[in-house]
């Protein structure tokens, strides 16, 4: 079902991943013009195949292992050349590192459409579903540039240079990108949960499973992350620190509990 | 043909002499030129002539040895300099070498501070008024468009003038770490040292326009902020300063610290945790050591600064290697073009000589075939042409490559086609 176009994305994923990564060891950026064009190539095919996926089982292509970090590994590469644009840092060699490591691991999933009850089959479940994801994405993404912006402070700090510090923006810029990650990510991860909650309710009436009671334990660790960055007083460094450990959990939620409980909420 | 480099530098040369030589305006170079391009057996001339070095090149089809006394007359007599008084300075390099010598002048690998950009630039300068006073010709043209492609790669492909090297340059690389925007950041001066005001001037060029100024007289620190656009505050307001700053230039003459940590951390809560880079160019230190332990705090002084500036040195030495690399890379391909120079006329010759037979050929044809339409003399025409190629692609290609063993092949071919007897 569109696989070639899966394929095909992964490969130009993976050309990507080693300009991005020779790029990052020699730190010059003299091939971010050729990691972003295979990063946009890839990114539309990635797209076609997921839409091609979408149209024939008419469901949110992130019901199973396979869809979901596939889904995964396209919206970090989108927020990453969103971000790209946004910002003239080297944002999106990193973000082809880890969509290309993401779309890899999709790949040795199966890839037949998940069955879903037909009572579970709703454009809310795709939307709660799609934005968890995505949410996911973000922080994703923000945890990297947590341990970048980690990595210029050390270096700017302890006075020692000539490591990877030399291609990465300021940190200024790098806590900002950090910033508005959490920013958007925050409330897009919070109606997801809030969706998927109402939706669980109004299913299985008050149950909780792992995956609702991990997912709720790691929107607390973000609200305070949220709170704290949007206050004000929680940035730069310990707003580095709070945003790994975030992540951390979310990692930890999305692949070992799905892993751990063999399915995507145990008891639907 | 020829190529000879001759001159002097800051590294053969002291600058009693260097000033003596030097060519101080393009009228000298222009005038200089005129007078080396008529010197026998020179053909092509560019002099270049910066503070540190000058250094005549030139394409001659002289003997060496007599041309190399002709540029030492030239210098001496254009400088009214006696030659014992710079002759032991000098370098002198033939072909090969002096190529690889106006590479490595050209990509900065023979300059005081390696990997400084303005030499790519004068060489590029003195080359435009050679050009402009048709003192160069084929070869040195070529040279110099090499020699500037040269540079241009070594920049592109290394590092070598990446990391700044002078310490107040090193300052504002590693403010620059730090915060995006310097023209919303605000700096403050406390103090009058020299190299302080030095910082404060390259920062004040990246774009700073918040400027403050701090010292014990306050009159001193007045003036000060005048000659910065800045404005001058009282000393004793100096922890509010703080806490309004972004940047802390330190540079008193104090012998004590005149910024402590305790000072900056009740500062930071002020400013909500913002950053604070903190520089200290005082001897004895006027900053608390232990501000830099604090979050967000960043504290250098002129040794750390010093250790930034001896590493980049490292560093630029370091890609002075891989330069090297392309600079050899660079000298083959001149000498590739070089030597196919010496085969273009053998290649016309044998080509002339053919389309004359070949000329000659068809016009017997055309008198003997008199009733053919000439349809059939425009295909006779073309097939011959056609012939005449194909068996001239091998020669053409085997003289134009480049082989260890080029002059024989030359002679080989001289004597095979008959081209000597015919110019005879």
């Amino acid at each position: 079902m569109g696989t070639i176009f899966f394929e095909l994305a992964l490969t130009l994923y993976f050309a990507g991943f080693l300009l991005s990564l020779a790029g990052i060891v020699r730190k010059k950026d003299d091939l971010d013009k050729a990691v972003f064009l295979l990063a946009l190539a890839g990114f539309i095919l990635h797209t076609i195949y997921l839409v091609i996926r979408y149209i024939k089982s008419g469901q949110a292509p992130v019901f199973s292992m396979h869809e979901a970090t596939s889904f995964f590994a396209w919206s970090i590469l989108f927020i990453s050349l969103c971000m790209s644009f946004c910002y003239r840092a080297k944002v999106l060699n990193f973000g082809v590192i880890l969509s290309f490591i993401f779309m890899f691991i999709s790949a040795f999933f199966p890839r037949t459409i998940p069955f879903i009850k037909p009572e579970l089959r709703s454009l809310w479940i795709d939307i709660h579903a799609l934005m968890a994801v995505f949410g996911i994405a973000l922080f994703s993404i923000a945890f990297v540039f947590s341990v970048l912006y980690l990595i210029q402070e050390r270096a700017i700090k302890f006075k020692k240079f000539g490591g990877i510090e030399r291609i990465l923006p300021n940190l200024e810029i790098l806590d900002r990108i950090n910033y508005r990650l959490i920013f958007w990510g925050f409330p897009i991860y919070t109606v997801a949960l809030v969706v998927g909650f109402v939706k669980y309710l109004s299913l299985l009436g008050f149950l909780l499973d792992p995956k609702e009671i991990w997912s709720f334990l790691t929107w607390i660790v973000y609200l305070a992350i949220f709170y704290l960055r949007v206050k004000g007083d929680w940035r730069k460094k310990k707003a580095a620190y709070l945003t790994i450990i975030g992540f951390l959990l979310i990692i930890f939620g999305f692949f070992g509990i799905n892993l751990l409980t063999e399915s995507f909420h145990k008891p639907l | 043909m020829n190529l000879i480099v001759l001159g002097l530098n800051h590294k053969t040369a002291p600058v009693e002499i260097r000033e003596k030589l030097a060519f101080d305006t393009q009228e000298s170079i222009r005038e200089g030129l005129k007078k080396l391009t008529q010197t026998e057996g020179i053909k092509e001339a560019v002099i270049v002539s910066t503070c540190n070095r000058v250094e005549v090149y030139v394409c001659t089809n002289g003997e060496n040895e007599k041309i190399i006394k002709s540029l030492k007359q030239f210098l001496s007599e254009f400088h009214n300099i006696p030659i014992k008084d710079f002759e032991n300075h000098l370098y002198i390099f033939n072909n090969k070498d002096a190529v690889i010598h106006l590479f490595k002048v050209a990509s900065s690998l023979d300059s005081m501070i390696i990997g400084e950009p303005q030499i790519t630039g004068q060489v590029k300068d003195s080359f435009e008024i050679a050009l402009s006073e048709r003192a160069t010709s084929l070869i040195l043209n070529h040279l110099m468009n090499r020699a500037l492609f040269t540079a241009k790669r070594v920049r592109n492909e290394t590092r070598i003038g990446e990391n700044p090297v002078s310490v107040s340059y090193a300052a504002v690389g590693l403010i620059k770490k730090v915060f995006d925007d310097l023209s919303k950041k605000s700096i403050l001066l406390v103090g009058a040292g020299e190299m302080a005001e030095l910082a404060m001037r390259h920062l004040i060029g990246s774009g700073i326009k918040n400027v403050y100024v701090t010292n014990r007289t306050y009159e001193r620190a007045k003036e000060l902020a005048k000659e910065f656009n800045g404005i001058a505050v009282s000393f004793e307001n100096l922890k509010e300063q703080i806490a309004k700053s972004d940047i802390v230039i330190c540079s008193t003459g104090a012998p004590n610290y005149v910024i402590t940590e305790q000072m900056v951390k009740e500062v930071m809560p002020l400013r909500k945790h913002k950053p604070l880079f903190l520089i200290d160019i005082s001897v004895p230190r006027n900053i608390d050591p232990l501000c830099n332990e604090l979050d967000n705090v960043y504290l250098y002084n002129i040794d750390d600064l010093q250790d930034v500036v001896d590493s980049n040195i490292l560093e630029r030495k370091k890609e002075a290697e891989k330069a090297l690399n392309i600079i050899e890379e660079e000298t083959e391909k001149f000498f590739q073009w070089l030597n196919s120079l010496q085969s273009v006329p053998v290649i016309v010759s044998i080509r002339n000589k053919a389309e004359q037979v070949r000329q000659e050929e068809l016009e017997k044809f055309k008198s003997r075939f008199k009733e053919l339409p000439p349809e059939v003399i425009a295909s006779v025409d073309y097939l011959t042409q056609s012939i005449i190629n194909k068996i001239m692609h091998s020669p053409t290609i085997a003289l134009k490559n480049n082989c260890d063993n080029k002059e024989i092949l030359i002679f080989a071919a001289r004597r095979l086609f008959g081209i000597d007897s015919e110019e005879e």
